[in-house]
């Protein structure tokens, strides 16, 4: 593309900073023959691209390599795809400003399932076939990292290969392996075989699936040498791991505007709906000199005024007031806030209290996620009612006027009781407030309730569970809207065929693909967006398909039925699953990880090393 | 404590940042300068950090200026520029600091060059045309909404050049705090009143002046 084709396309378009790189931090390099050439795609708009703190890990990690250049790609907004396409300009790539076809490989990060139909249309927007078997050259390889990647069944058509896990030491195999592919002049379907045997390399045209006369899968059959299990990868030292030592400043105002830092992965918690809780395991930290260097680093190369300290729980941290120690007046003197995303509120001590009162305060939410205790108990989310009174009396005392409070509906085992304590809580919230004496004076109180829809989720104890059907979930909400009586309570609520067509995809095998595809030539694209998405589209795609969405969104699997993941290894046992699907059924909590080992099985991926020893 | 101007350059992929934008930029490149300036007090301490003539999006800017405080008066001001100017992104370049003569409202004009895809001779024409004209209403539209002003007084065209892409044009036109004319008012009105209509544009603002056409200094 020429520089006055760039600029006649940029006056067309809202926020053009976008589309242009050149941001602090962006990676310039010389071209030079025998170079590999990787397009990272994140497939959403840049602003949630940019806010995703892994991308920045492995564009750094790529580009510290002399013969790799790694550059970014994010999903254009409909006036810019508009532009492209009247202007006859191919999907770019921000640095080079090169055509995404010609690059050697593309990678997609899956963050969430509502991404994958703008998989497709990026690929569309690079004039490349989105069927992997119609892409009949050695290159671009496409590539499927990310959570999602857990279970990639309906992208496997569209996709050359997926990458499981963690993506710091396998990116480096596979760079190599492309270069050795590309220097031998090889052709695809050798490259793929070689992949296979890359350790959390999945090639799915590799596998051949059958199915009963139910439906359900029969069985999975690996070919030319394929391993029948893929495991993912971990990394098993994060003292030692690349951690970016500069990262890309956006000019435009981002999700996540703010440097971070990595505290661990992992979770010790248990819940039985968080997928992530389960896919990052075995917990592993980084120690608190490690984090500050970074966070250091981060704040000097960056000049950002926020640092975030993230993780899937903050307070869980070994070393969190440790950390603090060191980072509190350094950042001080820099003007430099300090944001904990993820805190618990249940194993606060008094001293992590005051330390953590000097970082500036955001909004207080709690996420107690279902309304009764025994339901809590069900999916272990092991916050009492009391926790949330008693944080919420300190929180009022010191000033505070609102709170918000996540829950979610249609769990398993739910009743309508449980639909009425979510307001029933939210209505204690209220009454504590007018009776402390020394609530803010003059001021009422807020309580804001978001109840999202339960995705049952593979590699989770609820992977086996039926999701209620839309109408049962609208009925829900209709329900505890009538619970709630007071004017101080706002409830907000997630649409349910969004969670439908979530759960659909989130729990699909492979012949969910045609859907995808249809949906998507039906024009649906950046399906994560309300005013995108168009659920008629996807109505009239899966008829067109013949595909029953209930088939996968609300049936009960059998513990014995072959689940489409199941010949992927993410650490944490089937075996357990069950154990822990059990357990809920019959109302029993299990303890974290560090009160005790429940034998997840994911310390057999770092031979026996887990925080929970 | 002292307030420095820094005159910078705006060109190249950086013309697509937008004013608000550029403040940020601008304020994480001292931070990572690590240039000794001050912060407001109090609880949210910020940058104070002030941009004389704000510039369009998409515009190049070649004397464009930011004024911000140094914490220590004796501070070289070289060293500042150097600083800086590693500091930058891309597009960005700071040119020299000074200690500030003007004051931003005593801004009144800015000259502009608009390099025209074109047809030279319709362009020559077209501005022609626009200049030998006794008013020229155009519809403005501002924060109080749309209104018609008379553009007329607010520009002079002080050339229209052969350029080997079709003509460049030079403009100077009314800018600051209280009356500001945007260049491609201009290119509107040769399109409406001269049917005037260039393939790609591209505008850079070569100079800003006082009230007497001196550089703002």
């Amino acid at each position: 593309m020429t520089p006055e084709q760039l600029d006649l396309l940029l006056s067309q378009v809202q926020k053009p900073a976008r589309y242009t790189a050149g941001e602090m931090g962006a990676v310039q390099k010389e071209k030079k023959p025998g170079m590999l050439r990787y397009a990272f795609c994140f497939p959403d708009v840049y602003e949630v691209g940019m806010s995703h703190l892994g991308m920045k890990i492995l564009y750094a990690h790529a580009n510290r390599r002399d013969d790799v250049w790694c550059e970014r790609v994010f999903a254009p907004e409909d006036d810019m795809q508009t532009a492209m396409r009247e202007m006859g300009v191919s999907l770019y790539a921000l640095e080079s400003l090169d055509p995404v076809r010609d690059f050697d490989l593309i990678g997609f990060t899956l963050q969430y399932e509502m991404c994958y139909t703008e998989v497709l249309n990026l690929l569309d927007l690079a004039e490349l076939p989105v069927r992997s078997a119609d892409r009949k050259e050695l290159f671009p390889i496409v590539v499927c990292g990310g959570p999602c990647a857990s279970n990639p069944e309906p992208l496997a058509p569209f996709a050359d290969l997926f990458s499981l896990g963690e993506g710091e030491e396998v990116s480096d195999e596979l760079f190599d392996l492309c270069l050795a592919a590309k220097r031998g002049g090889w052709e695809k379907s050798r490259f793929l075989r070689a992949a296979a045997q890359i350790p959390g390399i999945y090639v799915p045209a590799l596998y051949d699936i059958s199915y009963n006369a139910d439906g359900t899968i029969a069985a999975v059959s690996p070919r030319e040498g394929a391993p029948a299990v893929v495991t993912k990868r971990v990394v098993a030292d994060l003292d030692k791991v690349f951690y970016p030592q500069s990262f890309v400043v956006p000019f435009i105002d981002i999700i996540h505007d703010r440097a971070a830092v990595e505290l661990f992965r992992g979770c010790n918690r248990g819940c039985r709906f968080c997928q992530a809780g389960f896919l990052y395991r075995p917990i592993r930290e980084k120690s608190a000199e490690t984090v500050a260097e970074d966070a250091k680093n981060a704040i000097r190369s960056t000049g950002y005024e926020e640092l975030g300290l993230t993780s899937l729980s903050t307070s869980d941290y070994t070393h969190l007031e440790e950390l603090l120690d060191r980072l509190l007046d350094w950042c001080g003197e820099r003007h430099v806030n300090l944001s904990l995303p993820s805190l618990r509120i249940d194993n606060f001590s008094p001293s992590l209290l005051e330390k953590v009162s000097r970082v500036r305060k955001s909004g207080l939410t709690f996420a107690p996620e279902a309304g009764t205790q025994r339901l809590r108990d069900v999916i272990n989310k092991n916050i009492t009612e009391a926790d949330v009174l008693t944080t919420c009396r300190t929180a009022f005392t010191g000033g505070y006027t609102a709170v918000k409070l996540y829950f979610m509906m249609g769990l398993p085992t739910e009743t309508p009781d449980d639909i009425k304590g979510i307001a029933e809580l939210a209505q204690k919230v209220v009454d504590l407030y007018y009776s402390l004496p020394e609530k803010p004076k003059g001021k009422g109180v807020q309580v804001n309730i978001s109840v999202a829809c339960f995705v049952p989720k593979p590699f989770t104890p609820f992977e086996f569970e039926p999701q209620d059907t839309i109408g049962a979930l609208r009925e829900k909400q209709q329900y505890l809207l009538s619970c709630v009586r007071s004017k101080k309570i706002s409830v907000s609520y997630h649409d349910a065929a969004v969670s439908m067509l979530e759960a659909v995809l989130a729990r699909g095998d492979r012949r969910l693909a045609d859907v995808i595809e249809r949906a998507w030539r039906l024009g649906t694209r950046l399906d994560g967006w309300e005013e995108h998405l168009r659920v008629d589209a996807w109505r009239q795609a899966f008829a067109d398909c013949g595909v029953d969405p209930l088939f996968y969104s609300s049936r009960r699997r059998g513990f014995d039925e072959v689940l489409p993941w199941d010949h992927l290894d993410y650490g944490v046992t089937k075996r357990f699953f069950i154990r822990e699907n059990e357990r809920a059924t019959r109302g029993e909590t299990t303890p974290g990880c560090f009160v005790r080992c429940a034998g997840c099985g994911a310390d057999r991926l770092t031979k026996g090393a887990c925080r929970c020893k | 404590m002292k307030t420095v101007r820094v005159f910078f350059e705006k060109t190249g992929r950086a013309v697509y940042i937008s004013h608000l934008d550029l403040t940020r930029a601008m304020a994480r490149a001292l931070a990572r300068s690590e240039i000794p300036v001050w912060y407001t007090e109090g609880f949210h301490p910020h940058l104070y950090l002030t941009f004389a003539l704000p510039l369009s999006l998409g515009t190049v800017g070649l004397r464009e200026t930011m004024d911000y405080r140094l914490l220590d008066d004796g501070y070289p001001l070289e060293e500042a520029t150097r600083r800086l100017d590693a500091a930058l992104p891309e597009g960005l370049h700071a040119v020299k600091t000074v200690d500030p003569v003007m004051q931003p409202k005593q801004i009144m004009w800015a000259d502009y060059a608009l390099a025209l895809r074109c047809d030279f001779a319709q362009a020559k024409a077209a501005f022609d045309a626009l200049a030998a004209l006794p008013a020229l209403p155009m519809e403005k539209r501002g924060k109080k909404g749309v209104r018609t002003v008379d553009i007329r007084p607010l520009f002079s065209v002080l050339s229209v050049e052969k350029s080997p892409k079709g003509a460049l044009v030079r403009l100077r036109c009314r800018a600051g705090v209280e009356t500001n004319l945007n260049p491609s008012l201009v290119l509107d009105a040769a399109r409406e009143r001269a049917g005037f209509e260039a393939l790609a544009v591209l505008m850079t603002r070569v100079a800003v002046l006082d009230a007497n056409c001196c550089d703002f200094l």
